[in-house]
């Protein structure tokens, strides 16, 4: 330290004005992405009751309306629904930009809310000009969220996490199209509704989207996570080139049925997941803190993704008959959404306390109910979390397993054991700063607690 | 003032915003930024005091929060005198700059 005249050194960028939430803040409104987050919780509540019901078709008929429904469930209400509202957090504080408009935000969640709602309902019990209509609602959901995104995705300091979800919204963009094409198709019969082509657009959704969101916001909240400075970011670079380049061609020869474009495209989508587990073993070699319950998340959803490229090969490798192909490629969506799911469930636990905790702070409030500082891991019970992880591995790795064997009793309670998890997450951090907070009155938010060592 | 006289001065302003902005917590390691060291600079200006500090990454969750609330803690620590926080990324953080406490109770060492 010196005391020296004043100056800007190089490298300053600004005061930090009045503070998050205040009129220079760059994020939106906590209630912005907590909203999308219950939505999401209520949504793995769903899906994983959907699961459970639509288990014998699971097990005999992997492309039956029910089933079908239940996916959409998993991925538009519980993953895509988590994933929106933590763009609506990350994109800004990560551009240091605003969103365009927190009305737009709004837009998008009542929109992606019809849509992730309407589809399945569409699938399980019709009328089928709901699948329609959820499509019509979905496309202006992602090309409102485009638009509202491109602020802080324009950042030119935001590196490869930005680059990379510049491209994911675009794949998203491209797969609620895909969607609303299938829709319009199933009135039309413009042509016909092959498994390959479905499969075209789950991998668009699962890998270019939902994937590649993840693989490259990965690679800012990692290191920070983990405290890890690694010699090298090219395992993650490569990951998400390698993803962002092999899903159009994976997507392109599975839609029209061409195995050499398609074999291309997942060596190479392929070979950027592995990229991506390199940079987690990366992270977590190079670590400045003592391993806990997030990365115990991380290492359980890493194994799904590798179950899921196994499937995956095996899926295109084998020599099997058309239903056990299915059954395959099944269990790699199922062995997907379990990576992507648990993962999430992971980095909610960051997430919801790190906006409750700034949302209390900009209320005064500074202390625990007992006078110690507020911390993240104040706005969470510890054990209800390590169960939430413990069910919901034990609820993907049911489903996985049930899916592969066709059985439907695995099926079932993996998929009860799901709804279960996503229970035990929402209620542990919707009351979680009620908890912590108990007892701090209004007198002592700002003053008797300021100097707490 | 005396050279000797300022200086005691400029020392004791430091001593003072170090013991400020020990108090403020990182939320997610429940370390305090100095033993962070994520405060690069402590300045006595003619109006008041600046402080440059850092965070651990570009982009950091907390790249609001933590730098408002070291300027409540200047500001309390200095009722009568400008604050200033300024955030700098050169040189960017390293884990070296932990201090010995704070290795320890991250509980692992470089």
């Amino acid at each position: 330290m010196t005391a020296t005249a004043p100056f800007m050194p190089p490298g300053t960028v600004r005061g930090p004005g009045p503070g998050p939430q205040g009129p220079q803040s760059v994020v939106p409104p906590s209630s912005v992405p907590l909203t999308f987050f219950v939505a999401a919780g209520v949504g793995m509540v769903a899906f994983g009751l959907a699961t459970w019901f639509a288990a014998d078709r699971i097990a005999t008929t992997p492309t039956h309306p029910g089933v079908v429904s239940a996916v959409h469930l998993g991925v538009l209400a519980f993953l895509s629904m988590t994933v929106l509202g933590a763009l609506h957090q990350f994109a800004p504080v990560v551009g240091q930009r605003r969103l365009r408009s927190t009305a737009a935000a709004w837009v998008t969640f009542v929109a992606i809310l019809a849509t992730a709602w309407a589809i399945p309902t569409g699938f399980a019990h019709g009328p089928s000009w709901l699948i329609r209509a959820g499509g019509i609602a979905g496309l202006v959901a992602v090309l409102v969220l485009a638009w509202n995104l491109s602020r802080p995705l324009a950042d030119r300091d935001g590196g490869l996490p930005l680059v990379g979800i510049r491209l994911s919204v675009t794949f998203l963009v491209i797969t609620v199209a895909f969607g609303v094409v299938y829709a319009f198709d199933r009135q039309e019969g413009w042509f016909v509704l092959l498994p390959h082509r479905v499969l075209a657009h789950a991998h668009l959704g699962l890998l270019g989207w939902l994937g590649l969101t993840y693989v490259s916001v990965a690679e800012k909240l990692w290191p920070m996570f983990l405290l890890a400075h690694r010699p090298s970011t090219r395992p993650g670079t490569a990951a998400v080139t390698l993803i962002a380049s092999g899903v159009p061609i994976l997507a392109t020869g599975l839609l029209f049925a061409v195995p050499a474009v398609a074999w291309l495209g997942g060596v190479v989508t392929a070979a950027g997941l592995v990229a991506h587990l390199v940079s987690l073993f990366s992270c977590v070699r190079h670590r400045r803190r003592r391993i806990e319950l997030l990365h115990i998340f991380l290492f359980t959803s890493a194994a799904f993704l590798v179950a899921a490229m196994v499937f995956g090969l095996l899926a295109g490798a084998l020599d099997v008959s058309p239903v056990m192909r299915g059954r395959l490629v099944a269990a790699e969506v199922a062995a997907l959404i379990g990576w992507l799911g648990l993962a999430i469930v992971g980095h909610i636990h960051k997430i919801v306390p790190f906006i409750g905790y700034t949302a209390l702070r900009a209320r005064g409030i500074r202390t625990t109910g007992d006078g110690r500082p507020l911390l993240f891991s104040h706005l969470f019970a510890a054990v209800p979390a390590r169960i939430s992880l413990v069910v919901g591995t034990i609820g993907f790795a049911l489903l996985v397993a049930g899916t592969a064997a066709a059985v439907s009793g695995l099926i079932a309670t993996g998929g009860c054991a799901i709804a279960l998890t996503a229970v035990i997450v929402v209620s542990n951090l919707a009351t979680g700063p009620r908890r912590a907070t108990r007892g701090v009155t209004a007198a002592s938010r700002d003053d008797s607690t300021r100097r707490t060592p | 003032m005396t050279a000797q006289n300022e200086t005691t001065s400029q020392a004791d302003v430091e001593a003072r915003a170090q013991d400020a902005l020990s108090h403020v917590l990182d939320p997610e390691l429940a370390l305090d930024i100095v033993a962070l060291g994520l405060v690069y600079d402590v300045r006595s200006t003619a109006d008041g005091v600046e402080v440059d500090m850092t965070l651990t990454t570009p982009g950091c969750p907390v790249s609001e929060q933590l730098p408002a609330e070291a300027e409540d803690a200047l500001r309390h620590a200095f009722p009568d005198r400008e604050v200033r926080v300024n955030i700098v990324w050169d040189p960017p953080w390293t884990p070296e700059r932990l201090s010995e406490e704070a290795m320890d109770t991250l509980g692992f060492r470089l």
